[in-house]
């Protein structure tokens, strides 16, 4: 069985649910344009959401067919996106997470201050920073997609699209290119892609490729 | 990729439902929203009613397909069973209602993972039942059932079945068809008997005693038809749609199989996956997978199973107290294999309930105890219960 | 054939559960706000105004130290009270803005 790449999606509920779908369906949707094999998909118990609620959203990406498709969460993710920052406060958000993995967060705080909150932080590989609410400032509330139906109003037209950027550029996993085709605001995911920061902590797992 | 649930708005959107009752529940309700943004966009043309809970909502279609309309709703859970006074009327009646089920276990206490046992405890109530096992699946099965049900020669309501979660919110490819292909395929609803003032009829009058009998022999006479009109209603859905469907049972790998699974729903893809990881390892295992429970395919199981050494049906439902101490399927496995020449041993895993995963090591261990069985040439025990074994 | 249920999923009979007195220690929300409260207990004039309108009861009075205390472990950040308040005691600040406060579940709840 190949490797299954595990990539979860903290936000919060209502105000913030449906920038992390759009992050967590346009990454799968852009590695599957590429020919890979994906899931994406809402994490069941944490619906319906209710306001500022943490949630999770799921993408997995494989380069075979995905045989375990209904397990309810992704238990040891790879990459762990937080698209709310004071979410590392509240949630022990590097849960089950293996060495070398990869945490990015939106936030315009500095990485050293975030890290406070994230004592076992020095498991990871990497922390990446993008301000994506200073790159996008929308945050769009649509309720279509929540509880298993469809997106409505389109995919990336918030702050999803900065962190889509950046994500492309650390992880290595999908091109620019294929998220660009599939978000709607690309001037956003092209500034997220160049303004995130990264902090690196030891070496990264073989599978990644680190940009800079 | 759409869900399961998105997958089965679509469905009712292509067979241009008239009339729709929702009342929400998870995990099914996803259908209902579909639906109702379809409604307010201009895509679907139908009535979209709030019913006040779940027995006003197969009450109102009801009535909507007495009065000759193409009715639609859905429940999960315990919606499934607050809405059971309605089933037989809604059956006996012969109103082609179709109610689509996302399972979900019964309370107490509030668990939404999937389980069977809300809908297979309807299924003496008269209507046809199946699941499925991809949301394409869910789709496909929503077109064949509506016309399965409207088929003049039969009349009945139909549940169509999905899993909760596993299937109703983890998307997947669905190839959504053309109207026009649909149209080909479906043909207007004609109610024989419609409730009008051109033609007075009175539907579900009270009758006497002696009078109950032949309505279930009635009822009981057009089972006997369904068969033939499944067959008919897949070979054109596959001929027009291009599917693969076998009427009654996917089957895989049972060419030569030795052991076999009975699985039904969406962990039947598990099943294949763990069935090619023990075929590599020189195990010749395959699955039935029922796609219809009413009418039960009585004959393509005894069929399917004659050459098998040893059965394993996977229960995701309960019957407390049932013959087996288990679940429901295996009763119906077991009688359906009675008149075979050379019984296969038969036993039946509790997995998977209460929504858990059901992994590719319980499939495995499965295995391993029908190798057992096969060895000592018997069943050592009815029910197995995955996880809770010592 | 004996049915033995693993000790960690072990569930209570019938499914009847006790409920609890005073804090809910099993149902910490206080990663639900964003904001918190701040007040100035200067310009406080103890008039319970935020007592009563909190409808998570998380301000109550510290009798000893005389001042309104704030219970961080259940504060789910609604502002009601920063708007109730008529002596313009309290004020919101970002909950990232505090060191303090960190619970670290590990699922939301």
């Amino acid at each position: 069985m190949a490797k299954v790449t595990e990539i979860t999606v903290w936000t919060r509920g209502v105000v913030l649910d449906k920038e992390a779908r759009d992050v967590a369906n346009a990454f799968a949707q852009a590695a599957k344009t590429e020919g890979k094999f994906i899931q994406a998909f809402d994490n069941y118990e944490d619906l319906p959401d209710r306001v500022l609620v943490t949630t999770r959203k799921y993408a997995r990406i494989s380069d075979e067919e995905i045989v375990m498709k209904y397990e309810y969460a992704n238990h040891h993710p790879d990459v762990v996106v937080i698209v709310e920052p004071t979410i590392v406060k509240g949630i022990n958000v590097l849960k089950g997470m293996p060495e070398g993995g990869l945490l990015v967060i939106n936030t315009n705080r500095p990485i050293d201050y975030m890290l406070k909150f994230i004592p076992n932080a020095d498991m990871l590989g990497a922390i990446a920073t993008v301000d994506a609410d200073g790159i996008s400032g929308v945050r769009t509330v649509d309720f279509s997609g929540s509880e298993g139906g469809v997106d409505a109003a389109g995919i990336g037209s918030g702050i999803a699209a900065p962190i889509l950027g950046a994500m492309a550029r650390v992880t290595g996993m999908v091109k620019k290119e294929s998220l660009s085709k599939i978000v709607k605001d690309v001037a956003s995911l092209d500034r997220g892609y160049n303004e995130v920061k990264l902090q690196k902590f030891r070496k990264s797992r073989s599978e990644y490729f680190w940009g800079s | 990729m759409l869900s399961g649930c998105a997958a089965a708005a679509q469905g009712a959107k292509l067979a241009e439902v008239e009339v729709i009752c929702s009342y929400p529940i998870r995990p099914y309700t996803a259908i209902m929203m579909e639906l109702a943004r379809m409604v307010a966009n201009g895509e679907l043309d139908a009535e979209f009613i709030h019913g006040e809970g779940e027995h006003a909502q197969v009450s109102v279609v009801l009535g909507a397909s007495a009065a000759g309309a193409r009715a639609y709703t859905g429940s999960s859970g315990v919606g499934v069973t607050y809405a059971f006074e309605v089933y037989s009327p809604a059956a006996g009646g012969r109103y082609p209602l179709q109610m689509a089920i996302a399972d979900r276990t019964l309370d107490p206490p509030g668990d939404f993972g999937s389980e069977h046992t809300d809908a297979m405890s309807a299924r003496d109530q008269g209507w046809l039942m199946g699941w499925a096992a991809t949301p394409q699946e869910v789709l496909d099965n929503t077109l064949i059932n509506f016309r399965v049900g409207e088929d003049p020669a039969i009349m009945l309501p139909q549940f169509v079945c999905q899993d909760g979660y596993f299937l109703s919110h983890i998307p997947d490819k669905v190839i959504v068809p053309e109207l026009s292909q649909v149209r080909e395929f479906l043909p207007p609803y004609k109610a024989p008997h419609p409730l009008s003032t051109e033609c007075p009829v009175s539907h579900g009058p009270q009758i006497r005693p002696d009078q109950g009998a032949p309505m279930d022999a009635q009822r009981a006479a057009t089972f006997l038809e369904v068969p033939r009109v499944i067959e008919r209603a897949v070979a054109d859905y596959n001929r027009i749609f291009g599917r693969n469907y076998d009427p009654y049972l996917e089957k895989y790998k049972m060419e030569d199989a030795e052991v076999a699974y009975f699985i039904q729903g969406a962990h039947a893809n598990t099943c294949k996956a763990a069935i090619n990881r023990l075929r590599s390892k020189g195990l010749k295992a395959g699955m039935v997978r029922p796609r219809w429970v009413r009418p039960w395919p009585t004959q393509q199981i005894a069929e399917a199973f004659a050459k098998v050494k040893a059965v394993a049906s996977v229960e995701t439902s309960t019957s407390y107290g049932g013959a087996m101490r288990g679940g429901n399927l295996v009763h119906e496995l077991r009688a359906s294999l009675y008149d075979l020449e050379r019984r296969p041993l038969v036993t039946s895993f509790m997995a998977g309930l209460g929504g858990d995963v059901i992994l590719l090591e319980d499939f495995e261990y499965m295995a391993k105890i029908l190798t057992q069985m096969v060895q000592e040439k018997k069943t050592r025990q009815h029910v197995y219960w995955i996880g809770f074994e010592e | 054939m004996p049915i033995k249920v693993p000790k960690d999923r072990e569930v209570p009979f019938g499914a009847i559960t006790p409920a609890p007195v005073g804090q809910q220690e099993l149902f910490i929300t206080s990663n639900w706000r964003i904001v918190r409260p701040v007040i100035d207990h200067e310009k406080c004039t103890r008039c319970f105004t935020c007592y009563a309108s909190c409808p998570d009861s998380c301000w109550s009075f510290n009798e000893k130290e005389e001042k309104m205390e704030w219970n961080w472990k259940f504060c789910k950040g609604c502002q009601i009270c920063i708007y109730e308040c008529p002596a313009d005691a309290l004020s919101a600040a970002p909950e990232l803005d505090f060191e303090d406060g960190v619970v670290r579940l590990e699922k939301p709840f």
